[in-house]
C-alpha cells in the first residue's frame, strides 16, 4: 500500500481554492467595503451627511423616484407583453411560434443603448423620422411621439426586459404537469376555471419572479437612461451617480446613492428569490405529460398580430432605423436621395478610436468571460463537493454582484483602487476587474448547473483508484462539465462586449471600449457615423455568438454522443 | 490481502447528536466476503464510505492490517488507500471508453504501457467484456457498465474491494448471474470484499459473514446460516425474512434451555434467552417454512386453527391461518400438500427452529 501522505504538504486543491477565495475578496468584498467606507467618511472623519443628502436632497429623491417609476412601469409592461407571448408559445396553436421565440431572444441580446439610439432617430421630437412624417408630410401632429420622456424611456427599456417574463413564464407554463389540469377537468372544472384555479397559481411565482428581474435590470441600464432620460430631464439613479462623478467632491455622495441603489435592487432580488424558491416545489413533477394546446380558432390570428407588432417594435424598427441611418448622408425624409458608404469609411478607416475600441472590447470580453467562468467553476466545486466550513457564505458572496448595477460596481472599484498604491484607474485592468466581478454570478451558475449533472461518485471512483485532486479534475470533472462551462463563457461574453454601465465611469482614451465609443460619438452629435458603428457593434456581437454556438455545437454533439449514464 | 479492524466508529451528519453510525466494532478477516446488511438509513453505506476514506469519523478508528487509516484527527485520503470501490450507480465515466476507463488506475500507478495493456485485457476477460474495448458507456447495457466498474476496480489488484449495492440497479435475471460471478470472483482473487446491501437474500447467498445493522448500530455479526436460524434479536429475525411472533410464557428454565407455554396451550422447548427466567412473558418466533399443518385428528399435539387465505406461489403454497386462540400466522408448505380456504387445521412447529425473545421488545426497523 502507498505510504501515508505527509500531513503538511501544500496541496494543489488548497492552492486553487484559496486563489478563488482571494479573487472573490479582491473583486467583490473589498470594493464593496470601500464603497461603504467612502460613503460614511470625509477628511474630517465619520459622517452620515452623504446619506442625509442622498435621502433628502430634491435632486436625489427625484432620481430615486424616477428609477422606481421606471422600474415599476417596465415591470408592468414586461408582463403585459411577455405573458401573452409566453402563453401563446407554450399553450396555444398560435402560428409562427419560432418568430415569437426569436423576437424574445433577439430583444434580449440587443444592446439596449443601441435600441435607444435607434428610437431617437425615429421619435426624436424634432428630427425623428416618424415624427417628421406625421407632422410635416401627413399633417397629423397628434400622432407624433416624444421619445425624450418617461414614456419613451419605458418603451425602449421594456423592449429589452420583456424577455425575462417571457422566458420564465413560458418555461413554467410548459413544465406544469398536464395531469394537474386534467385532474381538475375530470372533476368538472371548465377550461377557464382550470386556468384560473390550477394553472395560474402554479405559474404566478415564475411570472412575479420574471417581473422582478425585469425591474432590477431596467433600473440598472445606464445607456438608455442617459440617451433618452437626460435630454428629457428624466434623471435616474445611474445618470445622477454619473453626474456626481464630475468632481471628486461628489464621490462620497455618489457612494451613498450607490448604496441606496443596492438596497432597492437587493430588496427586489430577495423577493424574486423567494418567489422562485416557492415555485420549485409546486410544479415540475418531471415525468408528466405535455399539456394540451388550446385551440384559439380565428382568435389565434389576433395573438399572432400582437406577436408581429412586438417583433416590429422590438426588432424591425430599431434595426432598420440603424441600418438606414448608417447609409445616409444626412438622416431625414429624403433618405433615398442621399445614400452613402461614407459613414462606414469614416468609422472604419478615419476614426482612429474604432479599431482600438473593437480590440479592447474583444480582449476584455474574452478574458473576463474566461475568468468569471474559471472562478465560478472553483466556487461551484467548493460549494457542491468540498466540506470547507463557510462554503455557503462563499456562494452568497459570489452572487452579490447580481445586486450591483454596473455603475455601482464602477463606483465601488474606483473607491477601492484610488486608495491602493497601484494606479489602475483608466486602465484595461480595472475594466477587466469590473466585467469579471459583474458576471461572476453567471459563471458560478453555469458551473453549478453542470457540476450538479456530474454525480460525485464519478470523482470518488477516480480518487479510490489512486488519482489525486488535480488528476481527478483533469481526467474526470473538467471534461464532463466543459460544455456547461462553454455555455457559461458565452453567457458572460455577450453582455461583456456591450458593457456600458460600468465602463462609462472607468474608461480612458487608451482603454476605450466599443459601447463607450458609440456613446461618446452619439454625445458629440455624430448621428450617422454612430449608426454605422452601432451596426458594426451588432455584427461583432452576432459573429461572436455564431462562432461560439458553432464551437459549442461541436462540443455538445461530442458530449451528447457520449451518452449520459 | 488485508483485514480491516473497526473500533468504536461513530459518525453524525447533523451535529445534533442523531448518529448515522454509533460506536461500531467490527473485525473483517482477510480473504473474506463480508456483507453489511440493513434497511436504508441503518448506517451501512456510511460505514463503507468511512472505510474508503471519503469521510472523517467523529470517534473511533479504522485499521487496515493493524495500521490506523482513519481517526478523528487524520484520515488517509482515498487515493492513498489502495482499495477499490464499486458504486451503486456504477460511476462509469461517460466520456471514457471501456479501455480508457479500466486503464485509468494503472496510468495513475504509472504501469508501463505494455504491461498495462496485458492487465487490462486480463481484467476485461475476468468480467467477460472482451470485444467491447472501444465502446463508450452510452453504448453499453446496465450489466455491462457494472462489469466495467468491476474491471476498473479489479485491474489495480486492490487488497480490499468495497461494493455499494452494486446489483440493485440490475434486472432480476442479470442480478442472479452477477451474484454468482461476484462470489466466484472473490474466491478466485482472494480479495477481501466488503459488500453493502439491503437485500437479505443477496446477503445470505454471497457472504462468509453478515453484519446486520439498524439505526446506526450493529445488531448481529456472524455466518449467514446462524443469522437466519439464530437471530440475536427481533429486528434481525424480522429483517431476514417473514417471521411469525406468538405470545407465550416461560414455565421452567434450566441449563440454558427453557420450557415455554405457547398461547397457554402448547408446551415447547427452546434455548433460554439471556436475562429471562421462569414466569417471564416471551414472544416465540417461527419462520413460515417451519410451521407444520396437518388435518384435524391427524396430529397428536398442536394448536387448532382455520385457513383464512391460500396463495399459490408455484414452488410453494402460502397460507394465512387464524388460530382459535386469536392470533394468525403465515405458513409455507410444499405444493404437494394442499388445504382449502376455510378448512380447519392443526398447527405444530419444527422443534429445532424456534427462537424466543423477551415479549414486546421489538427494535423498530427504521427505514
Amino acid at each position: 500500500m502507498p505510504a501515508r501522505a505527509p500531513r503538511f504538504r501544500i496541496r494543489l486543491d488548497q492552492v486553487v481554492m484559496a486563489a478563488a477565495v482571494v479573487a472573490l475578496i479582491v473583486l467583490i468584498v473589498l470594493p464593496l467595503g470601500s464603497l461603504f467606507l467612502g460613503s460614511v467618511t470625509t477628511e474630517q472623519g465619520l459622517t452620515l451627511d452623504n446619506f442625509h443628502e442622498a435621502l433628502t436632497g430634491r435632486l436625489y429623491l427625484q432620481a430615486i423616484a424616477n428609477s422606481l417609476i421606471l422600474g415599476a412601469w417596465t415591470g408592468l409592461f414586461s408582463v403585459l407583453i411577455g405573458l401573452p407571448l409566453a402563453w401563446a408559445v407554450s399553450r396555444t396553436n398560435v402560428p409562427a411560434k419560432a418568430l415569437i421565440t426569436l423576437t424574445a431572444t433577439l430583444a434580449y441580446l440587443s444592446p439596449p443603448f443601441l435600441t435607444a439610439i435607434a428610437f431617437v432617430n425615429l421619435f426624436g421630437p424634432n428630427s425623428g423620422l416618424i415624427n417628421k412624417l406625421m407632422r410635416d408630410v401627413l399633417g397629423l401632429p397628434f400622432l407624433t411621439f416624444d421619445i425624450f420622456t418617461m414614456k419613451g424611456l419605458v418603451l425602449v427599456t421594456v423592449l429589452h426586459t420583456f424577455p425575462f417574463v417571457f422566458l420564465l413564464a413560458a418555461s413554467a407554463l410548459k413544465s406544469v404537469d398536464a395531469s394537474y389540469e386534467e385532474a381538475a377537468q375530470i372533476l368538472g372544472a371548465s377550461k377557464w376555471r382550470t386556468a384560473f384555479s390550477i394553472t395560474a397559481p402554479l405559474v404566478t411565482p415564475a411570472i412575479l419572479s420574471g417581473t422582478l428581474l425585469a425591474f432590477v435590470n431596467s433600473i440598472a441600464l445606464f445607456g438608455s437612461q442617459a440617451i433618452i432620460g437626460l435630454p428629457g430631464r428624466v434623471v435616474t439613479l445611474p445618470t445622477r451617480i454619473y453626474a456626481l462623478f464630475d468632481s471628486p467632491e461628489g464621490y462620497g455622495l455618489a457612494s451613498a446613492l450607490s448604496l441606496v441603489f443596492i438596497l432597492v435592487t437587493v430588496a427586489a432580488l430577495f423577493l424574486q428569490r423567494s418567489f422562485l424558491a416557492r415555485r420549485s416545489f409546486v410544479t415540475l413533477s418531471g415525468k408528466g405529460s405535455r399539456p394540451q394546446l388550446v385551440n384559439l380558432g380565428p382568435g389565434r390570428w389576433l395573438l399572432f398580430g400582437f406577436a408581429v407588432l412586438v417583433f416590429i417594435l422590438a426588432i424591425v424598427l430599431p434595426y432598420s432605423a440603424l441600418i438606414a441611418v448608417s447609409f445616409s448622408k444626412s438622416w431625414g425624409l429624403d433618405f433615398w436621395k442621399n445614400l452613402t458608404l461614407y459613414n462606414y469609411r469614416f468609422i472604419l478607416f478615419e476614426y482612429d478610436v474604432t479599431k482600438r475600441a473593437i480590440l479592447n472590447s474583444l480582449f476584455l470580453a474574452t478574458l473576463a468571460a474566461l475568468l468569471a467562468v474559471t472562478i465560478g467553476a472553483v466556487i461551484g466545486w467548493i460549494e457542491l463537493r468540498s466540506k470547507i466550513p463557510g462554503r455557503k457564505l462563499l456562494d452568497y458572496v459570489a452572487l452579490v454582484p447580481l445586486g450591483l448595477p454596473g455603475i455601482v460596481m464602477a463606483v465601488a472599484l474606483i473607491q477601492f483602487w484610488l486608495k491602493m498604491p497601484i494606479a489602475l484607474y483608466g486602465t484595461l485592468t480595472i475594466l477587466l476587474l469590473a466585467y469579471t466581478a459583474r458576471y461572476i454570478p453567471l459563471g458560478v451558475r453555469a458551473a453549478n448547473a453542470s457540476l450538479r449533472q456530474v454525480d460525485p461518485s464519478l470523482e470518488e471512483s477516480a480518487r479510490i483508484l489512486g488519482a489525486g485532486w488535480g488528476m481527478t479534475m483533469r481526467e474526470v470533472t473538467l471534461p464532463l462539465i466543459r460544455p456547461g462551462l462553454f455555455a457559461g463563457w458565452l453567457l458572460v461574453f455577450v453582455p461583456s462586449i456591450q458593457e456600458l454601465s460600468a465602463s462609462i465611469l472607468l474608461f480612458s482614451s487608451s482603454s476605450m471600449t466599443l459601447a463607450v465609443a458609440v456613446y461618446n460619438l452619439y454625445e458629440n452629435g455624430y448621428t450617422e457615423p454612430v449608426a454605422a458603428l452601432s451596426i458594426i457593434n451588432i455584427i461583432i456581437i452576432g459573429a461572436a455568438i455564431w462562432l461560439a454556438h458553432w464551437l459549442g455545437g461541436r462540443e455538445t454533439t461530442r458530449a451528447g454522443g457520449l451518452g449520459a449514464t | 490481502m488485508a483485514s480491516v479492524t473497526i473500533s468504536g466508529l461513530s459518525k453524525s451528519y447533523t451535529g445534533d447528536g442523531a448518529a448515522a453510525l454509533s460506536t461500531l466494532d467490527l473485525v473483517i478477516g482477510d480473504n473474506q466476503f463480508v456483507t453489511l446488511l440493513g434497511p436504508s438509513g441503518c448506517g451501512k453505506t456510511t460505514t463503507l464510505r468511512l472505510i474508503a476514506g471519503y469521510m472523517n469519523p467523529d470517534t473511533g478508528t479504522i485499521a487496515v492490517d493493524g495500521r490506523v487509516v482513519s481517526s478523528k484527527e487524520h484520515v488517509v485520503p482515498p487515493e492513498s488507500r489502495g482499495m477499490g470501490m464499486v458504486f451503486q450507480n456504477y460511476a462509469v465515466w461517460p466520456h471514457k471508453t471501456v479501455v480508457e476507463t479500466v486503464v485509468f488506475g494503472l496510468k495513475v500507478r504509472k504501469t508501463p504501457a505494455a504491461r498495462a495493456r496485458e492487465q487490462v485485457a486480463h481484467a476485461l476477460g475476468l468480467v467477460n467484456l472482451s470485444g467491447l474495448e472501444n465502446r463508450l458507456p452510452g453504448e453499453l447495457s446496465g450489466g455491462q457498465q457494472q462489469r466495467v466498474a468491476l474491471a476498473r476496480s479489479l485491474v489495480v489488484e486492490p487488497d480490499i474491494l468495497l461494493l455499494d449495492e452494486p446489483l440493485s440497479n440490475l434486472d432480476a435475471k442479470l442480478r442472479d448471474r452477477m451474484r454468482t460471478e461476484l462470489k466466484q470472483l472473490q474466491r478466485r482473487t482472494g480479495i477481501t470484499f466488503i459488500y453493502v446491501t439491503h437485500d437479505q437474500s443477496e446477503a445470505l447467498a454471497l457472504s462468509d459473514q453478515i453484519a446486520v445493522m439498524n439505526g446506526g448500530k450493529l445488531q448481529q455479526y456472524g455466518p449467514p446460516a446462524e443469522i437466519y436460524a439464530r437471530p440475536a434479536n427481533r429486528m434481525v429475525a424480522d429483517f431476514m425474512g417473514h417471521i411469525n411472533f406468538l405470545p407465550g410464557r416461560i414455565t421452567s428454565a434450566a441449563n440454558g434451555r427453557c420450557q415455554v407455554m405457547l398461547l397457554d396451550r402448547l408446551p415447547l422447548e427452546a434455548e433460554l434467552p439471556a436475562g429471562l427466567a421462569t414466569g417471564d412473558a416471551v414472544d416465540v418466533a417461527v419462520r413460515p417454512e417451519n410451521v407444520i399443518l396437518s388435518r384435524e385428528g391427524a396430529a397428536t399435539s398442536g394448536l387448532l386453527g382455520q385457513v383464512s387465505e391460500r396463495t399459490f406461489l408455484g414452488n410453494l403454497i402460502e397460507y394465512d391461518v387464524t388460530l382459535q386462540a386469536g392470533p394468525s400466522l403465515r405458513v409455507q408448505t410444499h405444493p404437494g400438500s394442499s388445504f382449502a380456504a376455510g378448512e380447519s387445521v392443526v398447527v405444530s412447529f419444527e422443534p429445532t427452529a424456534i427462537s424466543v425473545f423477551a415479549a414486546g421488545t421489538t427494535e423498530k426497523i427504521e427505514g
